[in-house]
């Protein structure tokens, strides 16, 4: 009973991960695997979460594998990065992040990424997809400056659609208010 | 006999039956030549008006739909019609007959002792609502002169527990009702005509540009890039305006309404979006923080004659054409808070229309009367109907319901 749950629980985790929420696991599980290995266990996990009926067996072993990459999402190197109120310049603290993902990308050379551009609520729905779209246009010319190739990155802008937080505090607002990058599928 | 019916598909094809069975059988009486009250003039008399149900049960339900629809305006004071000061009598009397309801109305000028309208409306029993705000637009040209917006709607993006949907309600926030959740859809706009929704909306990670027929439904596919597409407004000769990042940067762009003749009028390394033609098409407003901070500028339609026309704050976003084209609405940041401006066009002239917590996505009503906005004045999100004349603010949508972005339908037929 408690082993279901707890399944359920990281399941529904996962889930979410999957959908939208942080940056995928598998880079960081997998970081000096070949990028073969990495789609492979992409695959795994998609297949997985088709499945309906699990046998027991396989549910311990699903437990394992996604406590670990619940763990692994805690250190992955797709950070956010940040930016200030209107701004879609790259800030000194956004600097090292996109220097790992850049640096990740260069040992993992058959693996593209989606970069999304977020907004804080303030301001108007519009402007701020447009500001979101600078905001990930600004990521990938960082990464681009570093050497990654600009046709391994993809840029979509969310504006205010889709906030991590919707409290009205500077703190909220300032998770939003990020470059956030994920792999292509 | 004239007949009212909701069904959505079938509205055009009724409203035209409407419009001839009107003019042939209807016995109706308009005194136009007095002017009871002038809604352009600046200092608003509310006008004392008397509302008197007799007949069936039906009779109630109309009257009060009616009534609210005058009270709404902010234009009318209803009086008990037991209390002398009604200086305007509205008498309405239903009958039914199998699943159709038939009002007789009468409108009496008590100051001169003369009917300004008279009329017979009939309508199928479950289309009460329309046939109601049907009656208030002939009460309200017969002491006006002027269209009544009674059976205009809005579209509005409802957040319902977290899922955006495109919907439309009555001008009154009745009649609600989801026409789109295909993605997440963003700038919304209506077709001069009333036929059409064009928006954007985001699949498989990319904004494409759709136009929605309201008669069916149906969705077509106008524009897409890899990038960044927002949709603008429509010209009344039906293309549209829109911002589109497929050069790099959001420029501005107009095509056909069918995604045909995509042609680019701006070029600028900002950001340059939210267009909207001017009512009459010569024109187009636009947001551009081509000048170091977001603000609304003007240009002519090809493009050429590009200007600034707001100063005041560094921030000021979403504009919105007055149907007679004098005017912008927009939204301008003031003490960390977004609030609802005007602007005059030609003069500069400008006012602020809201004070109080967030105000947002202004959009004028036909008659230029009101706007609709979304605040966050009492807490969530809703949808509110302001005066521009100010003092008169109106939440339309239930309270603690979510929903955002209202974009105010032309007159409907």
């Amino acid at each position: 009973m408690k082993k279901a749950l707890i399944f359920l629980l990281i399941v529904f985790a996962v889930g979410c991960q999957k959908k939208y929420v942080k940056a995928p696991s598998e880079p960081v599980k997998t970081e000096s695997a070949a990028p073969a290995e990495v789609k492979a266990a992409a695959d795994k996990k998609g297949a997985a979460e088709e499945k309906i009926y699990p046998k027991s067996a396989e549910i311990k072993r699903d437990v394992l594998e996604k406590k670990e990459e619940v763990a692994a999402k805690e250190e992955s190197v797709f950070k956010d990065a940040l930016f200030d109120f209107d701004k879609y310049d790259i800030r000194a603290d956004a600097r090292p992040v996109l220097e790992g993902i850049a640096l990740w990308l260069k040992k993992n050379k058959d693996v593209n990424i989606v970069i999304e551009g977020h907004c804080d609520e303030r301001g108007t729905n519009e402007y701020n997809l447009a500001l979101g779209e600078k905001r990930a246009k600004a990521a990938k010319d960082f990464l681009s400056a570093l050497g990654i190739s600009a046709s391994r990155a993809k840029t979509i802008s969310y504006g205010e659609e889709k906030p991590l937080c919707s409290e009205q505090r500077e703190e909220c607002y300032q998770r939003n208010r990020r470059a956030h990058t994920t792999l292509q599928r | 006999m004239k007949e009212v019916r909701s069904q959505k598909s079938e509205v055009r094809i009724f409203l035209s039956v409407f419009c001839i069975l009107y003019s042939v059988f209807c016995i109706l009486t308009f005194a136009y030549a007095k002017v009871y009250i002038d809604i352009t003039s600046p200092a608003l008399r509310k006008l004392p008006v008397s509302f008197i149900p007799a007949g069936q049960a039906e009779a109630k339900e109309i009257t009060e739909i009616v009534r609210n629809d005058f009270d709404f305006t902010g234009m009318f004071s209803p009086v008990d019609a037991n209390i002398p000061g009604a200086e305007v009598k509205i008498s309405i009397e239903a009958a039914v007959s199998g699943q159709k309801v038939t009002a007789s109305v009468a409108v009496m000028d008590l100051l001169e002792n003369t009917e300004i309208l008279k009329g017979k409306y009939t309508a199928e029993k479950t289309s009460l609502r329309l046939l109601s705000h049907h009656i208030s637009n002939e009460i309200f040209k017969a002491i006006t002169g002027q269209n009544g917006i009674f059976r205009t709607r809005l579209s509005y993006i409802a957040n319902i527990s977290g899922k955006k949907e495109l919907h439309l309600m009555d001008w009154d926030g009745h009649n609600d009702r989801d026409i789109g959740s295909r993605g997440l859809i963003v700038s919304h706009n209506w077709s001069s005509g009333g036929d059409y929704l064009t928006y954007s909306s985001e699949r498989n990670k990319e904004w494409g540009i759709y136009l929605l027929t309201l008669a069916n439904y149906k969705e077509t596919f106008l524009f897409s890039s890899r990038e960044l597409n927002l949709a603008g407004g429509f010209s009344p000769s039906g293309s549209i305006v829109f911002s589109s990042s497929r050069d790099g940067s959001p420029e501005i762009y107009t095509m056909n309404s069918d995604g045909s003749n995509v042609k680019k009028l701006t070029r600028s390394i900002g950001i340059d979006v939210s267009p909207a033609f001017s009512p009459d098409g010569s024109q187009i407003a636009f947001v551009s923080d081509r000048g170091g901070t977001p603000q609304i500028y003007l240009m002519n339609s090809d493009g050429s004659g590009i200007r600034r026309i707001t100063f005041e704050g560094n921030y000021n976003t979403s504009p919105s054409w007055s149907p007679d084209g004098k005017w912008i609405a927009y939204v301008g940041r003031k003490e960390g808070l977004n609030q609802i401006f005007i602007v005059n066009t030609d003069t500069g002239d400008a006012g602020q229309l809201t004070d109080k917590g967030n105000n947002e996505s202004p959009s004028f009503s036909p008659d230029g009367m009101f706007i609709a906005l979304d605040s966050d004045r009492e807490g969530a999100k809703g949808i509110y109907i302001i005066h521009i004349k100010g003092g008169w603010q109106k939440r339309i949508t239930p309270k603690g319901m979510r929903a955002a972005t209202p974009r105010w339908s032309p007159y409907l037929k």
